[in-house]
């Protein structure tokens, strides 16, 4: 399994939205590091978030690959990662954060 | 990035305060790291099983761009236990602060990756004018 964490804002994201995410990742990393996501879903609680100072929408998705990542597949990737978030949340590019780490101890 | 992560036992940190600490944690990230306050995400949970407290009554884990120097991280640490300290009256002694070095080429932020450390103006200056372009067309 590829671990996964998303951060997402308390409310901000519909169930059905949170599905077709999960289904979304676990593709996703199936592709790209051929074993499905093991999302760990952490929602902020509500008044908890803070971006700047200020309340928060931002999410945070994390995918830890099975083995080093050339850097400009990790772009593609974090790109295709980023185009995936938004197309299903209509967030704004300044609302997601997308990290794809290499294996670490 | 950052993402600083803060955990505590139920009921210690009110609603009222966690603002107040967020202000901090942004105003003492970037005081000692140069980085914009854009860049800086505080979090606040209460008995997070992803996070264990262990034998403390709140936990901040900040995960940094790699390349701050061990006197930075230090401060960091310092300035944010005692911002947590005077906020809430948790002892300092249950109050643990750690930082995790994350390279800024796994993190994609805004569309763009993250600059490495002290190229956070013309990183800014790039992001905002592909903002501004793609606003317009």
């Amino acid at each position: 399994m590829t671990p996964c964490t998303c951060l997402v804002q308390a409310g901000q994201i519909p169930a059905a939205t949170e599905a077709a995410l999960r289904s979304g990742l676990s593709d996703f990393a199936e592709r790209a590091f051929g074993a499905p996501a093991e999302i760990n879903w952490i929602t902020v609680p509500e008044k908890g978030g803070f971006t700047a100072a200020k309340p928060s929408t931002s999410a945070l998705v994390t995918l830890q690959a099975d083995a080093p990542v050339e850097q400009s597949r990790r772009v593609a990737l974090l790109q295709e990662l980023c185009d995936l978030w938004i197309g299903e949340t209509n967030c704004s590019l300044d609302e997601i954060v997308a990290v794809i780490s290499d294996p670490q101890n | 990035m950052p993402l600083y992560s803060c955990n505590a036992a139920k009921g210690a940190i009110d609603d009222a305060v966690k603002p107040k600490i967020a202000e901090d944690i942004t105003r003492i990230h970037c005081d000692v790291t140069g980085a914009p306050p854009t860049f800086v995400h505080a979090f606040f949970f209460e008995d997070a099983v992803h996070q264990p407290l262990g034998d403390k009554t709140a936990f901040l884990f900040g995960s940094i761009r790699a390349g701050r120097t061990d006197a930075q991280k230090a401060q960091i640490v310092d300035e944010m236990r005692q911002s947590i300290h005077t906020h809430t009256g948790i002892p300092l002694d249950e109050i643990l602060v750690t930082t995790r070095d994350t390279p800024a080429r796994w993190v994609m932020e805004g569309g763009d990756l993250l600059p490495e450390p002290g190229e956070e103006a013309a990183w800014l200056a790039a992001h905002e004018a592909k903002l501004a372009a793609a606003s317009t067309s």
